[in-house]
């Protein structure tokens, strides 16, 4: 895994280097303003996309997006999709489904003017709509005087489940070449709501990952993004607060 | 960024699994609980059996009543409660029950078929599924002879609880 993402960076590395090249055309005031820099910032996760590629029993995608809104402040969301079988000792089933994450990012990285890169903490609101698939399971038993039961198959479908939870997280961006970001963060998550299937559970939610006995949860991304500037605003010598 | 690395911590904490075993207080599939009554007495009165063996027919062994003793007295039971397991791939269970197993001249074999219909049901993660048993309206237990035979030990049978949930309830109750 560690490869995959070594080269999944360099490659996008070397699309950043292009994109860079292309905006640096520009001419050069004698004195530079000073400017904040505002745009959306888009990108992909690499754990979620490297995982479709080494795991077997694996499918997911997941985009990311932040807005800023000041220089603190940023609104982000999550859209993703993952299908996954999970093969437990005594049970085997898979879970399909879509998610949306928004909330939003305090930054609490001072950056230079023009500068994005954050070392953050935020919270999302999660909404996972999916469905669960029993292929197997056995029957526990424990005294098999008759000797074990064997694996049933089963097949069984639920659909129209849903989730909803609340995530807090932790997470860093920084800004590898112009407007490229790698980044990454850890949440825990806690389910707020969790529509569960007659006869059977959600072991597994989508977005969620997961489930425990209790409702915590936790998750992980790696993200690398791209910042598209909308506008910039100046930045008022007066009310800035650097010496 | 202190903060942050707290955070961090915190969530390699939680990624140890600690539900992944299946708990032994945990109700799964349960078995058979049957308890033994004095059948002259006026009232109810418990009742110890000796040396009783059960054993299915198709099983080389009988069922361990006692599970510390590894010598052949670990099939024998002595009290007045056992638990006898039921099979969960088919819906009828036949034993037999040796009274006085091993004692010459009083040893004595009567042969219960039990019926019933089996239900399934998630338990958790670690668990997976248990088997809920229902013994059947009419004609739950079948003895192969008669309980008024003289040759029969068990002189009645009375059901409890025709649906077997768990362990902690008794199920049949067994006169002698």
């Amino acid at each position: 895994m560690k490869y995959t993402l070594k080269y999944s960076f360099s490659l996008l590395l070397l699309v950043a280097s292009f994109l860079g090249n292309a905006q640096e055309v520009k001419v050069k005031d004698s004195i530079k303003p000073k400017t904040e820099r505002y745009g959306l910032r888009v990108g992909v996760d690499l754990f979620k996309l490297t995982r479709s590629f080494y795991e077997k029993d694996y499918r997911g995608i997941e985009l990311v997006g932040d807005f800023k809104l000041t220089r603190k402040h940023y609104i982000a969301a999550e859209i993703g999709t993952e299908n996954k079988t999970v093969d437990d000792d005594r049970l085997n089933f898979t879970t399909k489904g879509t998610y949306l994450k928004a909330g939003f990012d305090f930054n609490g990285y001072e950056n230079w003017l023009g500068m994005n890169n954050m070392l953050y903490v935020g919270m999302r609101y999660g909404f996972s709509s999916f469905s669960q698939t029993l292929n197997s399971y056995t029957i526990y038993n424990p005294n098999p005087y008759f000797g074990q039961a064997p694996e049933i198959p089963s097949g069984e479908k639920f659909n129209g489940l849903t989730a909803q939870w609340v995530e807090v997280l932790a997470g860093a961006k920084a800004e590898m070449f112009k407007n490229f970001y790698v980044g990454m963060s850890v949440r825990l998550n806690y389910l707020v709501s969790n529509k569960k299937p007659d006869g059977f559970d959600n072991l597994y939610i989508p977005g969620f990952n997961r489930t425990y006995d209790g409702k915590f949860g936790v998750g992980i991304n790696y993200t690398v993004s791209y910042f598209v500037p909308i506008f910039k605003s100046e930045v008022k010598p007066k009310e800035g607060k650097k010496k | 960024m202190k903060k942050i690395f707290l955070l961090l911590f915190v969530f390699s904490l939680l990624g140890c699994e600690k539900d992944d075993i299946c708990d032994a207080t945990t109700p799964t599939t349960p078995r058979l609980v049957i308890e033994f009554y004095d059948f002259n007495a006026s009232t109810e009165t418990l009742k110890n059996v000796t040396k009783l063996k059960v054993k299915s027919d198709d099983v080389a062994e009988g069922v361990i009543f006692n599970e510390s003793l590894t010598t052949p007295d670990r099939y024998l039971s002595n009290s007045s409660k056992i638990f006898l397991p039921l099979k969960t791939t088919d819906v009828t269970t036949k034993y037999n029950f040796t009274h006085n197993f091993g004692v010459a001249g009083s040893e004595n074999t009567d042969i219960l078929e039990f019926k019933y219909s089996t239900q399934e049901f998630y338990i958790s993660r670690a668990c997976g599924f248990k088997t809920l048993f229902t013994l059947n309206a009419t004609n739950p237990i079948i003895p192969t002879e008669p309980f008024s035979s003289a040759s029969s030990w068990i002189k009645n049978i009375v059901i409890v609880k025709s649906n077997l949930e768990n362990e902690n309830e008794v199920h049949v109750k067994i006169f002698f």
